[in-house]
């Protein structure tokens, strides 16, 4: 009996692969336009959406737009006011913020995507096998899980980037140890939110199904129960795109996130802190442009949650 | 109740324990050896001085009779010594703890008399322009990082008008007036985004009461629009508010670190940035898990306020 249901699953999930790649692509299309055509009913979500394709694009025309190199220093030429030749003046090298502002969007957008992918990486498969294995799995899952969660606020960053200095990564590897900082410490989030959705989901008929057609538990988990586990981490990582930014600023800022004389917002803001009083404009810039990100990222959020989540939706 | 407070104080040990092993761990995943980073160079040169170090240090055992040793040590608040100042570890963070806790406390007491009646207006006047108003201005308050606002409060109110100090602490038990000037900018600056925080925290829970059973049923009877709101309604929404306010409060202690160290704040979150410049690894470690078991604390407390205040979740 098992058997004959294992075959017939085995044909089902074949004639399934081999679904035309148009038939596929049109579908895939009309789910996008649905959604697009959902998100564009939001306003928050078009305004935050919008700003987020300009920022993207600007971050990929960067080399164009920037009139000079963000790194080599003009003494000729410092703490410069607003002119044509310098849009937003130049710092106390004589380096040309809007250059640097540019290229150090470029550089914190590229680690935050970074960051946020490898969380979601770890974390989701932890989550969602925790929750539907449940039991004591899940018991010693969770426990790690909480104990990360402790470390409040910046801690966890400070003790990975100060091992990283210590051991003097340079170059490449203090970003990746950035982005592997960034991205465990929101792990515990993801893994939570994902194995409280898998808990909901492991209960359905669907699952049973799966079950009694003896697919592999493996299988069921990250196949059956994981697409239906998206939204809550979707808004969930739009949002923490935005925060991401916040720390990598944070962190740069206290010196231990970008090393000089990379073109950096935190950092940048932390040598404004000297000349904040014959020139504020360099304080100015690059926060403005830490804003408009986080701001980008927290409104698509919004709008997504609204639509995402028909509880909130309804009101 | 009293169940569920020991279960989950039971439920605490293995959290503690998965964040003493990890503070444990980043001392002995420092480059070299750990009385390279614990000694200085000029002891650790010498091999019978090492040879006595190791031996004080306990390094000849295997790992994890270490860990039971430094565990045991740290129960009876032995965090060993300061490699700058030689003195006690515990003694330094002690003497910080007040500060950040100060700091902390009267940051979120100004975020809430704004918040909360904020919170309030936007929900009942729902989809108006003061909604609107109040929805864009929190979010904009969220997105604001906070020493970036520190950076343009102390251009405003230090360098540009003269009116308050730019950074420093005086005790409130020495002199409060003066006290008070030092910390209204660094508390300005937490308030600010944590009342961001809590007005879209509170026009949240205010919606999801208001389109509760009990407040059909109260205006069918009758009652004055006003008297539901604040008697009934407002009380409801204020319970998730409370309680996440109190994990904040957990969050601003280790968020601290960067307003302190912009206002020279002598807190714990100053005294763990100092650590890291100076490389003094026994009070990163210390102060780390200090903050780290305050957090577990407070979030536990919070958790056993909120059963209290709404008996109707489940005590499983």
């Amino acid at each position: 009996m098992e058997r004959q249901l294992r075959s017939v699953r085995r044909h089902d999930t074949a004639a399934a692969d081999v679904t035309p790649w148009k038939i596929r692509m049109r579908r895939v299309s009309a789910v996008s336009r649905e959604g697009l055509e959902e998100l564009s009913k939001s306003r928050t979500a078009t305004l935050g959406g919008i700003m987020i394709v300009f920022l993207f694009v600007v971050a990929l025309l960067t080399p164009v737009l920037a009139t000079h190199d963000p790194i080599k220093p003009d003494y000729r030429d410092r703490l410069a006011p607003i002119s044509s030749e310098h849009y937003f003046g130049t710092d106390k090298f004589g380096r040309d913020i809007y250059s640097r502002v540019l290229y150090g969007g470029q550089r914190t957008i590229a680690i935050s995507v970074a960051a946020v992918a490898f969380g979601l990486a770890i974390g989701i498969p932890f989550g969602i096998l925790s929750g539907y294995f449940g039991g004591r799995v899940d018991a010693v899952g969770m426990r790690f899980v909480d104990g990360l969660l402790a470390f409040p606020g910046l801690l966890l960053y400070l003790l990975i980037v100060t091992l990283s200095r210590e051991w003097k990564l340079e170059g490449f590897w203090n970003d990746a140890i950035l982005v592997f900082a960034l991205g465990f410490a929101f792990m515990p989030e993801v893994a939570r939110l994902a194995r409280g959705a898998a808990l909901v989901e492991a209960r359905k008929e669907y699952v049973e199904a799966s079950h009694v057609i003896g697919e592999h538990r493996f299988s069921v988990a990250m196949r059956q129960i994981l697409p239906n586990c998206v939204s809550p981490l979707i808004v969930n990582a739009t949002v923490r795109l935005g925060y991401m930014i916040l720390i990598i600023a944070a962190l740069s800022f206290l010196g231990l996130g970008t090393p000089p004389p990379t073109p950096d917002w935190g950092a940048d803001l932390n040598v404004a802190r000297d000349h904040m009083e014959q020139h504020p404009m360099i304080a100015i810039f690059p926060g403005l442009a830490i804003c408009f990100s986080v701001l980008a990222f927290n409104l698509f959020g919004d709008g997504l949650r609204d639509i995402l989540d028909p509880r909130t939706a309804e009101r | 109740m009293l169940v569920y407070v020991l279960n989950r104080i039971l439920q605490l040990i293995p959290v503690v324990f998965v964040l003493s092993v990890l503070v444990f761990g980043f001392v002995h995943a420092l480059p070299g050896d750990v009385i390279d980073s614990l000694a200085g160079d000029e002891a650790a040169e010498d091999p019978e001085v090492r040879a006595a170090l190791e031996k004080e240090f306990g390094l000849d055992q295997p790992i994890y009779v270490q860990y039971a040793v430094w565990a045991g040590k740290v129960l009876q608040g032995d965090f060993g010594k300061s490699l700058v100042t030689r003195r006690p570890v515990s003694v330094e963070l002690l003497e910080r703890i007040p500060a950040t806790v100060y700091l902390a406390v009267v940051g979120i007491g100004l975020s809430m008399p704004i918040a909360v009646p904020l919170g309030t207006i936007a929900a009942i006047r729902r989809n108006t322009p003061t909604d609107y108003a109040a929805q864009i201005s929190s979010l904009i308050g969220i997105s604001i990082p906070e020493f970036w606002f520190a950076i343009l409060c102390i251009m405003l109110f230090s360098l540009h008008l003269g009116w308050l100090p730019s950074s420093g602490y005086v005790s409130p038990l020495d002199d409060l007036g003066l006290s008070l000037t030092y910390l209204v900018l660094p508390a300005l600056a937490i308030g600010f985004r944590q009342a961001a925080y809590t007005t879209r925290l509170t026009r949240s829970s205010m919606l999801d009461e208001v389109h509760k059973e009990y407040v059909d049923t109260a205006r069918s009877l009758g009652l004055p629009e006003r008297k539901i709101i604040y008697k009934y309604t407002l009380r409801n929404a204020l319970i998730p508010t409370v309680t996440i306010s109190g994990l904040q409060l957990a969050n601003l202690l280790g968020g601290t670190v960067v307003l302190e160290s912009i206002f020279s704040w002598p807190g714990i979150g100053l005294t763990i940035y100092q650590a890291i410049q100076l490389r003094d690894f026994p009070v990163i470690q210390a102060g780390v898990l200090v903050l780290g078991v305050m957090v577990v604390t407070i979030n536990l407390l919070v958790d056993i306020l909120y059963r209290f205040l709404n008996p109707r979740v489940g005590l499983s």
